[in-house]
């Protein structure tokens, strides 16, 4: 086990690894998110109260859970960093970075989509969708401090030590926003039960596990480019491209 | 013989006292923002009266965020932030001493003036009073947070550094606020225990990674 974590945080070998798992994981992850959101949109029953439009939730809940799980892995990688000093973990923030924006941006504007017919207007000042707000910020914040050092060592600190600021502070965030005001509805889905029917739930897993993987393949991907940007000079690196040429 | 924190918090108020853009530039920067609001929003006497204690709180956490970005600027300029470094003294208190002179010269005024103004905003006495409170409990965020901004930009001061921790502000905002508007009722008291509990849990995250972030630029 403690082998496995040694190699997988070493270039070359995360490199290999994510060479050969890449084109499965990908393509896997599109077979599965089509298949959630197909079923979702065409099989599913409609929902009473909201009539066919509740069919975005498809997207929605997916796009919103993935942009919060993205913020929270990073904060595990920048205290990783800030205390073994893994050069992997910040590997990971830097690259799951943008994504973590895109799908945030994803979340609000399905959700706005959503809230048009349902709420009569495109956005509302409500609790949860000003924190999405935030955390889109924060990302966007995070992703403009890559450029502003001269040295890859500052730029991985003071990244590092901004998600974990922002990791202490989002849940503080969120609750002190949930107290100026709120409308969205409550989360569906909890650990201990939900309550959504079992034709629209299971769908529902079926593409947020989809848009999980996809984002696990993207985010390698990613990874790949950003380890090639930093270790463009060794020879490990110049190996690989002779094989492939 | 005066200790070496002594010194540099006798340093850093002559500093201040003797330079009189670095404590009215705070000060010409909150009045004509506060000036801002009625010219954009017109003179409306109710109107103003409802937006008065988030035009004071905003005025201030961007006046706050400005003049606290340039706390180590000067001392990673002229070299005296390599020689602390390499002193061995404890940093924590050291940065605590400049964070605190700097609030005290730049903040403290603001809070003042902000009772002024709120009078000049229409804003009812109690409410102003419980404003002064949640300004007192919530202007020393802010300036950790700007000199967290400004630690992490050293090398060029730009607007990156604000942008990343205004919305790590956002708690202080939003329970400064809820405070004032509930000044009437008994809730005024749950949120500003809420604002000195955010302050005393931000004191020592905030401060270390001030640290953290000094350092950076040392490596």
């Amino acid at each position: 086990m403690r082998q496995l974590f040694n190699q997988l945080i070493s270039f070359p070998y995360f490199f290999k690894f994510a060479q050969i798992s890449f084109p499965y994981l990908f393509l896997l992850s599109i077979f599965v998110i089509l298949f959630g959101v197909l079923w979702g949109v065409f099989f599913s029953p409609v929902d009473a109260t909201q009539g066919e439009v509740y069919r975005i939730i498809y997207l929605h809940v997916p796009a919103a859970s993935v942009a919060q799980s993205i913020y929270y892995t990073m904060v595990i990688a920048s205290i990783t960093y800030l205390i073994w000093r893994i050069k992997m973990a910040s590997v990971f923030m830097i690259s799951m970075a943008p994504l973590g924006a895109i799908f945030t941006f994803l979340a609000l504007f399905t959700g706005s989509v959503w809230g048009q017919p349902t709420w009569g207007t495109w956005w509302v000042w409500d609790a949860r969708l000003t924190s999405t707000l935030i955390l889109l910020i924060l990302y966007l914040a995070i992703i403009s401090l890559f450029s502003s050092f001269d040295r890859r060592s500052s730029t991985d600190q003071a990244v590092s030590i901004v998600v974990l600021i922002g990791g202490i502070n989002l849940p503080i965030i969120k609750l002190s926003v949930e107290w100026w005001n709120t409308l969205h509805q409550s989360a569906s889905i909890t650990l201990s039960g939900s309550s959504i029917d079992n034709e629209m739930l299971i769908p529902l897993l079926i593409s947020i596990l989809g848009f999980y993987l996809y984002v696990t393949a993207i985010g390698m991907r990613r990874m790949q480019v950003e380890i090639l940007k930093r270790e463009i000079s060794h020879s490990w690196v110049k190996k690989i491209f002779k094989e492939s040429r | 013989m005066k200790s070496f924190y002594y010194k540099t918090f006798q340093r850093d108020s002559k500093v201040y006292l003797s330079r009189s853009s670095s404590f009215l530039g705070p000060i010409v920067f909150f009045l004509i923002t506060i000036t801002l609001y009625p010219l954009a929003f017109g003179s409306d006497e109710e109107k103003l009266a409802e937006l008065s204690a988030g035009i004071i709180w905003i005025s201030i956490l961007l006046a706050n965020l400005l003049s606290h970005q340039f706390i180590f600027n000067e001392d990673y300029k002229d070299g005296s932030l390599d020689l602390v470094l390499a002193s061995g003294k404890s940093l924590f208190l050291w940065a605590s001493i400049k964070i605190f002179v700097n609030w005290y010269f730049s903040s403290l005024p603001l809070i003042f003036l902000s009772l002024l103004t709120s009078f000049m905003l229409y804003l009812p006495f109690d409410a102003a009073l419980i404003l002064a409170l949640t300004l007192f409990l919530g202007t020393p965020i802010l300036s950790m947070f700007g000199a967290l901004a400004g630690a992490l930009t050293l090398e060029r001061g730009n607007i990156v550094g604000s942008s990343i921790v205004i919305p790590m502000c956002l708690p202080a905002l939003i329970l400064g606020i809820l405070a004032i508007q509930s000044y009437k009722n008994e809730e005024v008291f749950f949120y500003i225990f809420l604002l000195a509990a955010f302050l005393f849990f931000s004191i020592p995250i905030l401060i270390a990674s001030c640290l953290g972030a000094i350092r950076l630029h040392f490596e």
